[in-house]
């Protein structure tokens, strides 16, 4: 139910999009080098953070490009949208404008309703 | 003592409705609901409840409503309508629910005296054995006996989505909805009123609150406004339309209902899906009363009193000319008021709170009307047989005296409706004053204005709203209230009276949706679960469809004081949408029939057909299954006359389905070489290669043909239903990874119509059709293909096989493909060329041990699991994937491996899916877990070995060959002996092949 400004076709529903995880893992360049760890370390896992993650999506039914968005994942809320390639902004010009819904605790449900 | 109209009302035309409920006939008003209508008609017991089947009337007069839920018959069978919303018309058939045979007599009743079996968590507890009483007792007992009305049959919906971008949204038509409405006129604010009810004004329509604005009559005030906006250029308004969900980013969901009062017009929509994104949401969405726990609190009769008061003025009906009105709050003050004023008095007045609480204004009121009134008291519990005849009032400490009447109102409070604040995620805060949840800290850019904001003093209403909204800039609006009665509200925390034990057939409810009493609160706390969202889950406490709008705040009461906690501390459970039920088919939107998803066929589909063809659903392709020989050919015997007969002769398979994606540019090579295992460098252009794609971890994802044009040039196969993926998956690398590299890939599946024509009499029928090429073994070997003109067309064939045999895959444009199919079985007539579907093509590869990828693998199964160590490109410094085969996960070598197996007694048959063990027998009783080695994958009679043939996936299966083992059946403890052999059970040196 969020827009997404597609930095090609401008704002569309999300609908047309798909989410392809998180960004910036780039895939190793010299594989066999890597021990057993390392190398399922790049295929397996992925962060999950609660707050600000940068992720990959693409514009699914649109002009099928990839690109990265910072979005905060507590709120859905997509802070910034920037094509491949280009530097990802910095975490800390974020960390000013960064809520969670409710004042809730950083790690957790989200079941906060009342103010204590 | 009866139901009596008032005439006064001005909402409620005085034409006449005639409607059925329950097959009894009816007359209601013109803008009557199904509850006015009835009440009208003092007709009180309208329902059974959920669990104990307990009588019910109309408790509210909205939305909130938990009893009077039933099911409208002429409307495809709508279930669970709430009957104080729904409106009749002439003609309407409506019906209860939750009940047999009849609302009178109902046998499920008996589950009442049964209660101890139903008290808390009886889900849990009641229904866990013994083994098989689940579904052949439990099952259909509860489904008969609870639950709601039945779902509608034949329903093809009609409605409809809309979207709405709004700067601001002003949710409720009420009188601080219109305040803010009026600020906004003429703004350049974008703003959309959306209001529940088919009037606007809310409070100043359903309740004698408020006497005058400006001097005017509330009703003249409300037309005003309405005109105003109307002739604005900026504010739109929806009426009948809830609001039911507020999602992030102030995105709000309405539903509209498009057939109030009136019949469903067949060729219109009858809901519409309002989807609204906004900049600022005001919630002007007001509150809702909420009810006292006594001793049988549920018998038809008892009601809100605001409720009640709402029934006098919206809809012109007093449901009783003398009621008992019970309170603990001021706002019950307007009902004296109103009765009083139609020339009715309530039989008693009992209020729990003190003399200065109440105010003498009251009292003085009272006395001077004469009712009888009892201040410190409360209703200690009600009787009657199946509607309220009398009420007992304990008036002192030791003594309750008894009332007569059929009616009894309460008031144990206003809740503001913060249901949509919550799920936008604004903060809530107990109120002390109130005695109830009001909104705190909004999340989004959100504005609550009015009662919905604790705000009960409509006096000061204007204030509020001029303060609040003073950052959009608008004008102040001055505007003089005028009230009736009391602007204090006064409340005394109560929410369960003590009530002596009468019978086994009293109750105290704290949910009347769910059944849940007072008792299973206690009983559940007692149990251990002292925190609120468990209790909820344990009771089903508020979780039925009204999500305990009237009663969810008393349950948070009832429980603070057993934990002896203040409410603020026991919190309350989460408000999740969507705010009141709403149709499926609002949802789904409107029945597109074969258009919602589209089937897709190929050029050859009405051939198919004609040839008595029977389809099978490949994602969205129409395939065919098997051909019919005639009509009462059974499957088995198609799929072996198929199969052998291409064997002998010749098959074709009308393959245009399978995925095919073309590949150029001047990196294409490298491209290719990185998304696949196989190495393509040194292939030969105009050469074709079986190949496999894989998952970075090293998982098989989809398979097919390359042909190689060139270094720049490729087209590729994929699956029936893996072509979208794989084209997904290589613009993904080329955009993400490996940006460098030039390559463009596109989808050319249904620009090729595909046909695989195999069988040792192949050759003869291509080379009489295509006269023009040179089919010989030395000039057109296996995995070659040639393009040449045809037909005024390009055509592609490549010598290819998936059955084993001699064959050759033919690619045409889909405007010639019928044409051409007709003229290969024109000159394949001479060879008995025979159709053949998918099953026959599974059970041809089956035979040849070619494996197919979903059947054998399943996402866990590695290239070298299936033994195609030959396929991958080792040499190759990279591949997607390649690391992973080397992982000490997938290099073990007791993972499971493709073989094939037979059953040693070759008249057996073995199943697909079954287990494969090592016991020749499972014990009857299971008690250690019995080892399993793997499972069958695939299995099929085989009609040119005729017998069983099957391949299996199992543990360190290359080291097993000649052993033998058994796989379980659906028959019995006894399993199948098996013998492990090669997969490959035709030809395994490839002489019918390549030939
Ligand atoms: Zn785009």
């Amino acid at each position: 139910m969020i827009l997404i400004n597609c930095p090609y076709c401008g704002e569309r529903d999300q609908s047309e999009f798909s989410s392809g995880g998180e960004a910036h893992v780039a895939r190793p360049e010299n594989s066999d080098h890597l021990n057993d760890k390392d190398w399922g370390q790049y295929v397996f896992y992925r962060d999950n953070p609660k707050g600000i993650f940068y992720e990959r999506w693409v514009h699914t039914h649109g002009c099928r490009k990839w690109f990265n968005a910072v979005r905060n994942t507590s709120t859905d809320e997509i802070l910034k949208i920037y094509k491949l390639g280009e530097n990802p902004p910095s975490k800390e010009s974020f960390s000013n404008t960064l809520k969670t819904p409710s004042g809730e605790p950083k790690v957790g449900s989200g079941n906060f309703t009342v103010k204590k | 003592m009866s139901a009596a109209d008032n005439k006064q009302s001005s909402y409620i035309s005085d034409k006449e409705v005639s409607f059925k409920f329950d097959g009894k006939k009816y007359v209601g008003y013109e803008g009557d609901t199904i509850a006015s209508a009835l009440l009208r008609n003092n007709v009180k017991l309208v329902a059974r409840s959920f669990k104990y089947h307990r009588p019910r009337g109309i408790y509210t007069c909205g939305i909130e409503e938990p009893n009077g839920i039933v099911q409208i018959l002429n409307e495809h069978n709508e279930p669970n309508t709430r009957a104080t919303v729904k409106k009749i018309y002439e003609g309407i058939r409506v019906s209860s629910q939750n009940r047999w045979p009849s609302l009178n007599i109902d046998i499920g009743s008996i589950n009442n005296l049964l209660s101890p079996m139903f008290s808390a968590g009886f889900y849990y507890k009641t229904f866990m054995g013994p083994k098989g009483f689940w579904k052949r007792i439990y099952e259909p007992v509860i489904r008969r006996t609870a639950g709601l009305g039945k779902p509608p049959k034949e329903f093809r919906s009609k409605s409809i989505h809309q979207n709405h971008n709004a700067d601001i949204v002003i949710v409720g038509g009420g009188l601080s909805g219109l305040i803010a409405a009026r600020k906004l006129i003429d703004t350049q604010y974008d703003v959309l009123i959306l209001e529940q009810d088919s009037f606007l004004g809310g409070v100043l329509r359903n309740l004698n609150k408020v006497k005058k604005i400006n001097n005017k009559k509330p009703i003249e005030w409300i037309k005003e406004t309405e005109k105003l906006i109307n002739a604005s250029k900026n504010i739109k308004i929806l009426k009948n339309s809830l609001v039911t969900s507020y999602n992030f980013t102030n995105h709000l969901i309405a539903l509209e209902d498009k057939c109030v009062g009136k019949k469903i017009d067949k060729n219109k929509p009858e809901l519409t899906l309002h989807k609204i994104r906004t900049t600022h949401t005001i919630l002007a969405n007001g509150h809702i009363e909420r009810f006292i726990s006594f001793r049988n609190n549920d018998l038809p009769g008892v009601m809100l009193a605001s409720s009640f008061e709402k029934y006098i003025y919206r809809y012109g009906v007093v449901p009783e000319t003398n009621p008992v009105i019970f309170t603990n709050n001021s706002s019950t003050g307007t009902l004296l008021k109103s009765l009083v004023d139609l020339g009715h008095k309530p039989a008693a007045y009992v209020d729990a709170r003190n003399k200065n609480k109440i105010g003498s204004k009251l009292l003085k009121y009272l006395e001077k009307n004469n009712i009888p009134f009892y201040i410190n008291s409360e209703v200690e519990g009600c009787d009657g047989n199946k509607k309220v005849k009398t009420i007992s009032i304990r008036i002192s400490r030791n003594k309750t005296i008894k009332v007569k009447s059929s009616m009894l109102c309460i008031s144990g409070g206003l809740n503001p409706d913060i249901h949509l604040f919550t799920q936008s995620k604004g903060l809530v805060k107990w109120d002390d004053k109130l005695l109830a949840f009001k909104p705190d800290v909004p999340f989004q850019n959100t504005i609550t204005l009015g009662s919905v904001s604790g705000n009960y003093n409509y006096e000061k209403t204007i204030e509020e709203i001029n303060n609040k909204l003073s950052f959009l800039k608008a004008k102040n609006i001055k505007l003089n209230i005028e009230l009736n009665g009391s602007n204090n509200f006064n409340i005394q925390e109560l929410w369960e009276t003590k009530h002596e034990k009468k019978s086994n057939w009293s109750k105290s409810f704290i949910d009347l949706h769910n059944d849940v009493t007072t008792k299973d609160l206690k009983q559940a706390v007692k149990e251990g679960f002292d925190r609120i969202e468990h209790l909820k889950r344990f009771t089903t406490n508020s979780m039925g469809t009204d999500q305990g709008k009237i009663s969810s705040i008393n349950s948070l009461g009832i429980v603070s004081k057993i934990l002896k906690k203040k409410i603020s501390e026991v919190g309350t459970t989460t408000y999740r949408p969507p705010y009141a039920p709403l149709s499926f088919s609002a949802i789904a939107g409107r029945n597109t029939y074969e258009f919602y998803d589209p089937e897709r066929k190929t050029p050859i589909h009405n051939w198919h057909i004609d040839n008595k063809a029977v389809f099978e659903d490949v994602g969205q392709w129409k395939r065919p299954w098997y051909f019919k020989k005639f009509e009462m050919e059974s499957m088995h015997l198609a799929v072996q006359r198929e199969s052998e007969q291409t064997r002998k002769t010749a098959g074709i398979l009308d393959g245009s389905t399978l995925g095919k994606i073309e590949i150029k540019g001047k990196d294409a090579l490298e491209f290719m070489n990185l998304m696949y295992t196989n190495a393509f460098t040194k292939m030969k252009p105009m050469t074709s290669r079986y190949a496999l794609m894989l998952g970075e971890d090293g998982m098989i994802k989809d398979d097919g043909i390359v042909c190689k044009f060139n270094d720049k040039h490729f087209i590729v196969t994929t699956t029936s239903g893996g072509a979208p993926k794989v084209l997904a998956d290589m613009e993904e690398y080329l955009q993400t990874e490996w940006p460098h590299l030039q390559v463009y890939v596109n989808s050319i599946t249904e620009q090729f119509s595909t046909f695989n024509i195999s069988g040792p009499k192949s050759r003869d029928i291509v080379s009489k059709v295509f006269t023009d090429v040179d089919f010989s073994n030395e000039n057109f070997p296996f995995m070659t293909f040639k393009v040449f003109d045809y037909m005024d067309t390009e055509v592609r064939v490549m010598r290819a096989s998936f059955t084993g045999e001699l064959g050759y895959e033919i690619y045409i444009t889909p405007n010639k493909a019928l044409e051409l199919w007709k003229k290969i079985f024109h000159f394949g007539k001479a060879y008995d060329l025979v159709p053949y579907g998918t099953e026959t093509m599974h059970l041809l590869r089956a035979e040849k041990g070619y494996v197919v990828i979903g059947q054998e693998t399943d996402g866990t199964v590695t290239p070298l699991d299936l033994n195609f160590n030959w396929m991958i490109g080792k040499k190759k410094k990279d591949f997607i994937g390649k690391r992973s085969l080397t992982r000490s996960d997938t290099s073990r070598d007791d993972r499971k491996q493709l073989v094939g197996i037979i059953p040693l007694d070759k008249s057996e048959f073995i199943e697909e899916g079954q287990h494969v063990v090592e016991c020749e027998r499972l014990p009857k009783r299971i008690t250690t877990p019995v080892e399993y080695l793997g499972h069958v994958s695939s299995s099929y009679h085989s009609p040119n070995l005729n017998h069983c043939i099957a391949m299996a996936m199992i543990k360190g299966g290359n080291k097993l060959m000649g052993s033998k083992l058994f796989v379980s059946s659906t028959y019995g403890t006894k399993n199948i002996p098996v013998e492990v052999v090669s997969p490959v059970f035709i030809d395994p040196e490839n002489k019918r092949l390549v030939s």
